[in-house]
């Protein structure tokens, strides 16, 4: 990349950001936009993706946290399956049962349903991560991380049997557009038809709509004209949106909520600030916190079919062998540290006990800036009950897979090649998130309240 | 990212090919980072320094810079003992970003040896340095 070199070329790099732009790498439609608005662009997945803006990667986490920020996600692959054998295809390969869902159709839902899951192989690790989107009968789309719809689809098709059904990679026709933070509704509002009607009802992981003006189901649009489907999902742990619209309109979509978003505090944000928001949310970077290893005793027990008890799964699907595997396993659990000092997972970090033993690897270490520690307790700088005067100073904070699971807020040390850090073991980390909030709330009211969060 | 010519290199400090500066300030030396340094690191959320008294040489590492994504070490432009660090930057670490040559130093020196600091490269030379980098 143009003035790719460090200080020095002695500087330490996670997920490979400051390496030199290769010239093959893919552009999403947005890319022009990133760079002439001065991000710092960094190879990701095989596309060139804006790491921050030159608001700084600090500035867009702590807007998403108390205001709204926005992200080009279009790098993400995105699967249409459709045929009367798609249903039993997932059953039958993603981790979570979507049989309620059948339950509920008796002919085209009004508003669809969504699940976040993974498909795994016969051996229980994890191909990728996806979220399953139903949008009618025998319809869905199926989104994944960059660079993986080749093999996610690969891997659909050779678990094909007996089902009919047909795929098609949608990747490149998609523009997508996270708008995520407690503002998102009141910013998004601005910009729909009849935003009433688009917005309300609309709980947790649902959507409405379609991005293919064509498409029966599209019956929500923008003020641009542009067919959206409104998903009510994202990845950092805060209240927001996915977006989908055709990748010709995407350009005009980005320009029209910014502009829309400017009294809401809004900014574009870059992967980096995901990925601390991700990792505060305890949520999994796909290859990384998960992968070629039994998809099993992790923080993210809702992505796996489990019964009521949680002895068993709901359904038989590929790499359900993991329930076996629950005593032989590794376990992943979260962390936070005492200040924002990272290990570099590519050293490779270790995790050392008290006495100064291999207890295993880190997966994640990332800064949260927008939390701080306060005695035993961390704060968020939107906690309701800070104390006078809190200023969220960050902590480091990720994944670490221990070979047996280590006690809540046990303290360990991570190692690298530099340093050591101390940090505790934990079950959640950044406090005081908004994903949850009711819709209601976040519509008419501004400055809500933790106490108004639904639990 | 900043373009070269949008980045601030002043010439009444020296600099080091590992983009710290070095400037005089009587017989003592203050050294920070450049700003082209701290436009690649992006935000810096905690800055690690020696202690007073501590002796390095020329080259030698003195501290780590920690960015959103990434740590960096910073190295001596000049041999010599720290007399004083930045201590404004355990609570406002984003002084090295915002005022780089200013409120964002780092550590004073006193130099061990003159001809250091008259060794480093004037602002037009780092500049044709970073160009050809580009």
């Amino acid at each position: 990349m143009r003035g790719s070199v460090g200080l020095g070329q002695k500087i330490g790099c996670e997920g490979g950001v400051l390496m030199d732009l290769g010239s093959d790498n893919l552009k999403t439609p947005l890319h022009g936009w990133h760079t002439s608005h001065g991000a710092t662009m960094a190879p990701f997945r095989g596309w060139e993706m804006p790491l921050w803006y030159p608001s700084g990667a600090v500035a867009e986490h702590l807007a998403v946290i108390e205001g709204c920020g926005m992200f080009d996600t279009s790098h993400m692959s995105v699967i249409s399956l459709i045929g009367p054998g798609s249903f039993d295809l997932l059953q039958s390969c993603f981790t979570r049962d979507l049989d309620s869902w059948r339950q509920r159709n008796s002919g085209p839902p009004r508003s669809g349903r969504a699940a976040f899951g993974a498909f795994l192989n016969d051996l229980g690790h994890v191909i990728d991560d996806a979220v399953v989107f139903f949008l009618a009968l025998d319809t869905y789309l199926v989104v994944v991380n960059a660079g993986k719809g080749e093999e996610v689809c690969s891997h659909l098709a050779a678990c094909k049997g007996s089902h009919v059904f047909e795929l098609d990679d949608l990747t490149g026709k998609i523009g997508k557009i996270d708008l995520q933070g407690p503002n998102s509704a009141r910013v998004l509002a601005k910009v729909l038809h009849e935003p009433e009607r688009a917005l309300l009802p609309m709980s947790y992981f649902s959507f409405k709509g379609h991005f293919d003006e064509d498409s029966p189901l599209a019956d929500v649009f923008l003020k641009n004209g542009a067919a959206v489907l409104v998903s009510r999902t994202g990845y950092t742990g805060e209240f927001g949106f996915e977006l989908f619209v055709r990748s010709a309109m995407l350009g005009d979509t980005w320009e029209l909520i910014l502009a829309a978003g400017k009294e809401f505090g809004l900014i574009p944000c870059g992967l980096a600030a995901r990925d601390s928001l991700r990792a505060g949310a305890v949520l999994p970077l796909s290859g990384q916190d998960i992968g070629s290893w039994p998809f099993i005793n992790h923080p993210w027990p809702h992505a796996l079919p489990f019964n009521e008890d949680g002895t068993g799964f709901t359904k038989d699907f590929l790499g359900d062998v993991v329930l076996g595997k629950r005593n032989s396993a590794e376990h992943t659990q979260a962390f936070a540290g005492y200040d924002p000092r990272k290990v570099s997972v590519h050293d490779p970090a270790v995790v050392l006990g008290p006495d100064g033993t291999d207890l295993g690897i880190v997966l994640t270490c990332v800064a949260d800036m927008a939390i701080g520690r306060v005695g035993n307790r961390i704060y968020s700088v939107v906690s309701p009950d800070k104390p006078d005067g809190f200023k969220a100073k960050g902590l480091s904070c990720g994944f670490v897979r221990v070979r047996h699971r280590l006690p809540l807020g046990q303290v360990v040390e991570l190692k690298d090649k530099r340093r050591k850090i101390r940090v505790e073991i934990v079950e959640d980390i950044r406090p005081d998130r908004t994903a949850l909030r009711p819709m209601s709330l976040m519509i008419e009211r501004r400055g809500v309240g933790s106490d108004e969060r639904d639990s | 990212m900043k373009e070269i010519h949008e980045l601030h290199f002043p010439d009444t400090v020296r600099y080091a090919h590992d983009h710290e500066w070095a400037r005089q300030e009587n017989d003592i030396i203050v050294v920070g980072i450049s700003d082209y340094a701290q436009d690649q690191l992006g935000d810096i959320t905690f800055v690690e320094l020696p202690q007073e008294g501590d002796f390095f040489e020329k080259g030698e590492e003195f501290g780590t810079l920690e960015s959103v994504k990434a740590v960096s070490e910073v190295f001596m432009p000049v041999a010599g003992e720290i007399v004083a660090i930045n201590g404004e930057l355990g609570e406002s670490p984003g002084l090295v970003n915002e005022d780089p040559y200013g409120a964002g130093w780092l550590i004073k020196v006193r130099p061990t040896n003159a001809t250091d600091l008259e060794n480093l490269m004037s602002a037009n030379e780092y500049e044709d340095m970073l160009r050809g980098l580009e």
